[in-house]
Formats: structure tokens, C-alpha cells, sequence
């Protein structure tokens, strides 16, 4: 009986700890992912458009989750994000269809460009501060975009830029979506735990040092100029490989995507979800482009208005901001934390209706 | 040309030793913690394993009638679970005649015949009158075997164990050793450099020392050839009216201003003296110089623990690469720290306080838990920027214990600038007192409460 009793407890403890254990929400979101691909593997008639908006919420929960590191805890403001993306989709644009280059050498490509940009951007946001430093980042964008319609040559100008597959060693190959389907989930979960352990870290706690005060910070040994440059070189190496994602997605890039729209969009994302939570993160990106691209894409009112899901969203934003400062994730866990109080209170009702109140 | 070479030399040299001093100290503060946990550990799996090999033994014992301490604790835990089932049963008949208004029938009676019954029943199934025999003997041969089989699982658990421990206290005692070593040698290695460099001129009991200094704001002088010296382990205090200059000096020190003219200079951890004006706002702390803020500088989205690792952290060895990747060392490098910031909470009364976000605390405790935060990379000096500022009477003398705990506890000198004349004159060993950027008078509290200029820089001349 006492062994049975410890051995019960020492079970309960380890479900517990696997329970509490900080990646494990992740794990379920990815799996939740991989079911909806599954339900289509084993034969559910699963739409393609639903599909498809998962798939590109999960790369579009990527971007946001680079911007939430530099809005939420660096509070650097940028709307250079679709610029950022933009230049990644062009890269596996041009180098795979005129040089057919290996899909990890272009991964590779990108990072040292997103490095060597985000390290402009950077030394530009130790000048500038707050809304300046939007502005700035929003012409660097738009600067891109005109590059994009312009340069024919490397982007095909505003036709757009199509491949039919990806160099994986040697060949172009044509890779089914539901590959690149998994291949983004498991990357999406590989990066959500790569954010958590930055936002854990000493970097995270640095960068939230540099964001409630600067002078504090540096008193404190965080260097500003360091600190500054390492947020916007990790948003932008985020951003190049969300644009790589994309193109390996959907084969097919055009310069009117990466207008201020999608940087605002991301920008209302992180808002939205709440900047400094992943699962705010998460959920802001379902809010903004999952439900735009998987509920209101079906409705024949929206496909003959799509101004509405505009409307929808600006509505969205302003209600949270005016109520939920700290994001929807915070109205979550407030609701979760009440449930959970109702959920006790009724237990105790319920126990004190079968066995009377406790006499001591 | 000689001189700069081994002027490279002796920095190299000490950035050297400051990183084995570094890492000796971490090795030598996780030694303990993680022989700890390995212990704990171990204990757990060892009761675990008594138990299941009582366990095992139970039912033969049960048989031959032999009457241990585990039986008689088994029995006992049965009873107490019939009993607590029972006890509620009765609950819920009592509330349910009491809802349905009903007349009690007998079942009370009934469930606690039921009881006993089974209580006897249990009691007859623990402890058996009669043994057969060959129960009697079956049990000895059984025991036999099922404690050869313990024995052995408690001697490969003991092996495994002190083995691993033994591994890790002889990898973490060898690198101490070679540290040691290290130090030395490069200790050796830098007093034969220094000989052949010229030092500044220097008293052997002086940590702070400013010379001449100037700050000029336009045409403002806000600091006029100010020097003064401040002496190791004391509490200094720099006072003055408003506009004096205070907050000028104490900011050019801390690399927040640079200032126009004069020198600044430091003796460091390694007794090394820098020449303050040559290094950065945010290098100012590698040396052992921490400050506070007159408004409290919290990090508000991070709890009080957190805070006060975010004063260590030019303590981590870690890079950004190993934060990505939540690698093995910055691991071990969070438990350590962790562990030092709970002793410096509990040092300082707070450590109720180390789990909540700072947000809602009072302000006392706010500029209390400032000061622990100073605490974390082993300042040689602190400075307080009016620490008695917005708080009470009770609170101000709570912190001038605080501060004195501090000098006392961390061999720290503090250096203050401050307007609660109480507070000064109560907790200062020396008071520096200034007007208009130039120096009035230096001494005790007591010389400087009784100096005329003083008196008169205060509260007006004729």
C-alpha cells in the first residue's frame, strides 16, 4: 500500500513536470498542425484553402514572433517587415530559378543577408528613436518594394516571380505541399522554442532592461549598441526566412504583397496576441490572417467585399487596444484563471450539497 | 614604445586573470549545489527502493506471522483509508437524511457494523495466529534472496552515484586547481611588467579618487576643479544645496557625463587602478562600480529574482549562441545565480518578496530591493543617488540599517549623495560638502555640522 501510494505519487509528479514543462504547449500547437495535414493524408476531404491558410499562418506566426522580439522586448517600432520578407522570397526566387542553387545554400544566402541588413537598419535605430525610426524603416520598405517592381531583370517586375519546385542537391524538384506542410511545422515549432529560450535568457532579460530604461541598463552593463543591433539582426533573420518559407509555400511571389499592408498586418498581429507572449503571438496571427484566409475567404459576403475583413481587423485592434492593453492572450488567461475559480467554487458546492460543511 | 607594449601587456594579463577569477568562482559556487541535488536524488531513489523491497517481503512475512514495523505500518495505512472511506459514507447519509428531512433508519448502524466488520477482517488478514511451517521457512528462504537482490541495487545505485559525484568534483576540483594555478602565474608574471611601468600616484587605502575635476555646461560651471578621495570600506556621503553639483559629480563618475576636465580615478577588484574617463557607460560595472537611481529604475515585466539577475549580467560567460540554444553551461550559470540573488534577498529580509512582479510594492521596498540588486556582481563600490528620497521617517532609518548591513556584510564602500541631513550625519563616516561646483569643506559629520562655511552655503551668508 505504501509503495503503491509513493509509486502513485512519484507517476503524478512526473506527468506534472512534463505538464508545466515550457515547450510542451508547443508541442501540442504543432501537433494540432500536423492533424489537420494528416485528416487530408488519410482521406477527409480537408479544403485547400484551409490547408493552405495554416500553412501560411504558420509562416506568417514566424515573422511575428521576430517582430515580437524587437517591438516587445527590444521596443524598437519597424514597419520594414515586408520589405525584409519580400527581399527572402526573392532570393529563392532568382537563385533557384536562374542559378538552381541548393535550397540550404539559399537558407544560408539569406541568413548573411538578413545579417549584413539587419545590421544597417541597426546602427540607423541607435540615431533614431520611436516613431522616426518607423518612418525610416517604413521608407527602407517602400524603397524595396519599388526595387522589386523595377529591377525586371532579377524579379520579373510587377508580373511576378514563379518556380516550379526546389533544387534540394542538383535538379529542380517539384515538392508536394503536404512535404512542405511538415517541413513547416516542425520548423515553426524549432523556431517557437528558439524565441522562448531568447526571451528566457539573460539577452531577454537585457532587452527588456533596455526597453523600460536605457540609462538602468546601462548602468546595469547592457551595452545599448550591442543589444540594439542583436534585436534587429534576430527580427530580420526572422523576416528573410519567413520570405524563404513562403516562396518554398507558394512558388510564387509578386511586389504588392510586401506593401506597408502586410507590415502593418504583422505589426497588428504582435498587438493584438500581445508582444512579449508566444502563444499571444499565436493567437493574435490566427486573429488577423488564419481567420481572414480560413473563415471569411469561404463567406460570399466578404469574397465580394474584401474590405471587410480590413474593417474587421482595424476594429479588432482599436477594441484591444482600448481594453486589453497587454493583448488578447492577457483577456485569456484572465478568463482562464476565472474559469478555473468558478470551476472550485462550484466543486465546493457541490461537495458541501453531498457531505455537508466541514465541521472544523 | 616599450612602455605601450607593456602597457598591452598588463591589460591582457588582467583580462586573463579576471576571466579565471571568473570562472573559478562559478566552479567553486556550483560544487556545492549540484553535489546537493545529486545527494537528494540519490536519497530518493533509495527509499524508493526500501520500499518496494519491503514490499516484496510483505506478503511472506504476512504469512509466517512475523510482526515488523512495516507490517504494523501497512496495517495501519489500510485502516486509516476504511476508516477515512467510512467517515465520509457517514458524512453523505447524515447530509442526505438532513436534505430529504427523513427519519433515521438504521443506516448509520448499519454502515459502521459494516466497518468493523471489514476492519476485523484486515486485521485477520495482517496478523495471522498460527503460521504453517513451511510458510515460516519459506519466508526465511525468500528473504534471503530478496535481500541479496537489494543489496546489490542499493551497491549499483551508492557506485553509480558516488561515482558520477566523483567524476564531477574531481573535473570541477581540477579546473579550480588549475585556475589557481593560472592566477599565479599571471600574478607572478604581472608584478615582474609593473615594475618597468610608472604607477599613479596612489595611498594604499583609497578606492575613489578625483582630480580636478570640471564639468562645464555651455558657460554653466556646474563642477569646478572638485577633487576629493574616498577611502576603502567607508560610507561617504556628498552633500550640498540644491544645484551644487551633486548629481553632475555622481554622473561623471558613473560614465553618464564626460566631463569637461579632471581625472577619475579607480582601484578595481584586482587592485588594478583605471583611469575611469577612459571606459564606457556600460563597462563601468566590470570594474566593480554599481549605482542606483533617485527614481526607482525597475524592470516591471520581469519578477524581483529577475531583476536582480539583470544586474549579474556581465557575469554570464555565455554568448548569445548558448542563450539560443539553452546550452549546458547557461544553465548551471541561471541555477548559481539564482541561488546567490535568494542570499542576497534573504540577507536582506526580502526574499517574501523574490516571486512578485514589482509592480504594487511599496517604494521602501522598491529602493531596498535596488540595493540588493547592487549586490549581485560583488561591487567594491556603490553609489546611491538619494536613497532617502520619497520615503518616511521609518522607512529612511530601515535603510541607513540596510546600508550599514551592507558595508559591513560585503566589504563594500558606498559613496552617496544625499539630502536627508539625518540620514548623512547617522550613517557617513565622511562627508564631502559642496556649493556651486567647488568644494566647501571635508571631514567626520560632526566637523562638518560645526564648519561656518557650511552653515553658511546652507542657509545664507549675512
Amino acid at each position: 500500500m505504501l509503495y503503491k501510494n509513493e509509486m502513485y505519487k512519484e507517476r503524478k509528479a512526473k506527468i506534472q513536470a512534463i505538464k508545466n514543462h515550457p515547450y510542451f504547449g508547443f508541442v501540442i500547437l504543432t501537433l494540432l498542425m500536423l492533424v489537420v495535414q494528416l485528416l487530408r493524408v488519410v482521406g477527409v476531404d480537408v479544403p485547400i484553402t484551409i490547408l493552405r491558410a495554416f500553412g501560411l499562418t504558420m509562416i506568417y506566426i514566424i515573422i511575428a514572433l521576430g517582430f515580437s522580439i524587437l517591438l516587445g522586448y527590444a521596443g524598437l517600432a519597424s514597419l520594414g517587415t515586408a520589405g525584409f520578407v519580400g527581399i527572402g522570397t526573392y532570393i529563392v526566387g532568382y537563385f533557384t530559378k536562374n542559378l538552381e542553387v541548393s535550397i540550404f545554400l539559399i537558407i544560408l544566402i539569406t541568413i548573411v543577408g538578413a545579417i549584413v541588413i539587419g545590421t544597417i537598419v541597426g546602427f540607423i535605430s541607435l540615431r533614431i528613436e520611436g516613431m522616426y525610426l518607423a518612418i525610416i524603416t517604413l521608407g527602407l520598405s517602400e524603397i524595396l518594394n519599388e526595387v522589386f517592381k523595377n529591377a525586371v531583370n532579377i524579379t520579373n517586375g510587377t508580373n511576378g516571380l514563379g518556380i516550379n519546385g526546389l533544387v534540394l542537391f542538383k535538379n529542380i524538384i517539384n515538392i508536394d505541399h503536404n512535404t512542405i506542410f511538415v517541413i513547416l511545422a516542425v520548423f515553426m515549432f524549432a523556431i517557437m522554442i528558439l524565441t522562448l529560450n531568447i526571451m528566457k535568457s539573460p539577452t531577454g532579460r537585457a532587452l527588456l532592461a533596455m526597453r523600460n530604461s536605457s540609462s538602468a541598463a546601462q548602468a546595469m552593463g547592457v551595452s545599448i549598441f550591442k543589444y540594439r543591433l542583436l534585436a534587429f539582426i534576430t527580427s530580420s533573420v526572422y523576416a528573410f526566412l519567413g520570405g524563404v518559407f513562403y516562396m518554398s509555400y507558394v512558388s510564387f511571389t509578386i511586389p504588392t504583397s510586401w506593401s506597408l499592408a502586410f507590415s502593418l498586418n504583422i505589426l497588428a498581429a504582435v498587438i493584438v496576441g500581445g508582444a512579449q507572449s508566444i502563444y499571444g503571438i499565436v493567437l493574435g496571427t490566427f486573429m488577423i490572417f488564419g481567420l481572414n484566409l480560413a473563415v471569411f475567404q469561404q463567406i460570399p459576403l466578404f469574397i465580394e467585399n474584401p474590405a471587410i475583413s480590413v474593417v474587421f481587423n482595424g476594429v479588432l485592434i482599436i477594441v484591444v487596444i482600448m481594453f486589453y492593453p497587454g493583448g488578447l492572450i492577457r483577456l485569456v488567461n484572465t478568463i482562464s484563471f476565472k474559469l478555473k475559480a468558478k470551476i472550485r467554487i462550484w466543486k465546493q458546492r457541490r461537495r458541501e450539497y453531498k457531505y455537508g460543511v466541514d465541521s472544523e | 614604445m616599450a612602455s605601450i607594449l607593456n602597457k598591452i601587456k598588463i591589460s591582457w594579463i588582467n583580462g586573463r586573470i579576471k576571466s579565471h577569477q571568473t570562472k573559478h568562482d562559478f566552479n567553486s559556487s556550483f560544487l556545492p549545489i549540484r553535489t546537493s541535488y545529486l545527494e537528494s536524488i540519490k536519497a530518493n531513489k533509495l527509499k524508493i527502493l526500501d520500499l518496494k523491497y519491503k514490499n516484496q517481503l510483505l506478503p511472506f512475512e504476512i504469512k509466517a506471522g512475523i510482526k515488523s514495523d512495516f507490517v504494523q505500518k501497512e496495517f495501519d495505512e489500510a485502516k486509516q483509508e476504511i476508516e477515512d472511506k467510512f467517515s465520509w459514507k457517514e458524512r453523505a447519509a447524515k447530509q442526505a437524511l438532513i436534505r430529504n428531512n427523513a427519519q433515521d433508519t438504521g443506516e448509520l448502524e448499519n454502515l459502521k457494523i459494516e466497518k468493523n466488520n471489514i476492519l476485523a477482517s484486515i486485521k485477520d488478514k495482517f496478523y495471522l495466529e498460527t503460521p504453517l511451517k513451511t510458510d515460516v521457512e519459506a519466508y526465511e528462504s525468500n528473504k534471503k534472496i530478496i535481500n541479496e537482490a537489494y543489496h546489490l541495487k542499493v551497491q549499483k545505485i551508492e557506485e553509480k552515484f558516488s561515482s558520477k559525484l566523483a567524476a564531477f568534483v574531481t573535473k570541477i576540483n581540477i579546473s579550480i586547481e588549475s585556475h589557481q594555478i593560472a592566477l599565479k602565474l599571471l600574478k607572478t608574471s604581472l608584478s615582474k611588467v609593473e615594475v618597468n611601468v610608472k604607477k599613479e600616484v596612489f595611498d594604499e587605502d583609497i578606492v575613489l579618487k578625483i582630480d580636478n575635476l570640471s564639468m562645464y555646461f555651455g558657460g554653466l560651471k556646474a563642477v569646478d576643479k572638485l577633487s576629493f578621495e574616498v577611502k576603502e570600506g567607508e560610507v561617504f556621503g556628498l552633500i550640498g544645496p540644491n544645484g551644487a553639483g551633486k548629481t553632475t559629480v555622481f554622473n561623471c563618475i558613473t560614465r553618464f557625463y564626460k566631463p569637461s576636465d579632471g581625472d577619475i580615478y579607480f582601484k578595481n577588484n584586482l587592485n588594478e587602478i583605471v583611469h575611469l574617463n577612459d571606459i564606457a557607460v556600460h563597462n563601468v560595472i566590470k570594474e566593480g562600480i554599481v549605482r542606483t537611481f533617485q527614481n526607482v529604475e525597475m524592470i516591471w515585466e520581469l519578477n524581483i529574482i529577475d531583476n536582480l539577475l539583470v544586474a549579474a549580467h556581465t557575469m554570464y560567460r555565455s554568448g548569445f549562441f548558448g542563450h539560443l540554444f539553452n546550452s549546458r553551461l547557461l544553465r548551471q550559470e541561471e541555477i548559481v545565480m539564482r541561488k546567490k540573488a535568494e542570499k542576497i534577498l534573504l540577507d536582506l529580509d526580502l526574499l517574501q518578496y523574490g516571486y512578485q512582479y514589482p509592480l504594487g510594492l511599496p517604494y521602501g521596498i522598491l529602493k531596498k530591493i535596488e540595493l540588493a540588486r547592487t549586490l549581485m556582481i560583488n561591487p567594491k563600490l556603490i553609489i546611491l543617488d538619494e536613497p532617502a528620497a520619497g520615503l518616511n521617517d521609518a522607512e529612511t532609518t530601515g535603510l541607513a540599517d540596510t546600508i550599514k548591513k551592507i558595508q559591513k556584510d560585503y566589504q563594500a564602500t558606498i559613496f552617496l549623495v544625499e539630502h536627508d541631513m539625518g540620514l548623512v550625519m547617522d550613517i557617513c563616516d565622511t562627508v564631502c560638502a559642496i556649493s556651486f561646483g567647488q568644494k566647501l569643506a571635508i571631514g567626520t559629520p560632526k566637523e562638518i555640522q560645526s564648519s561656518k562655511v557650511v552653515q553658511e552655503a546652507y542657509l545664507g551668508g549675512e
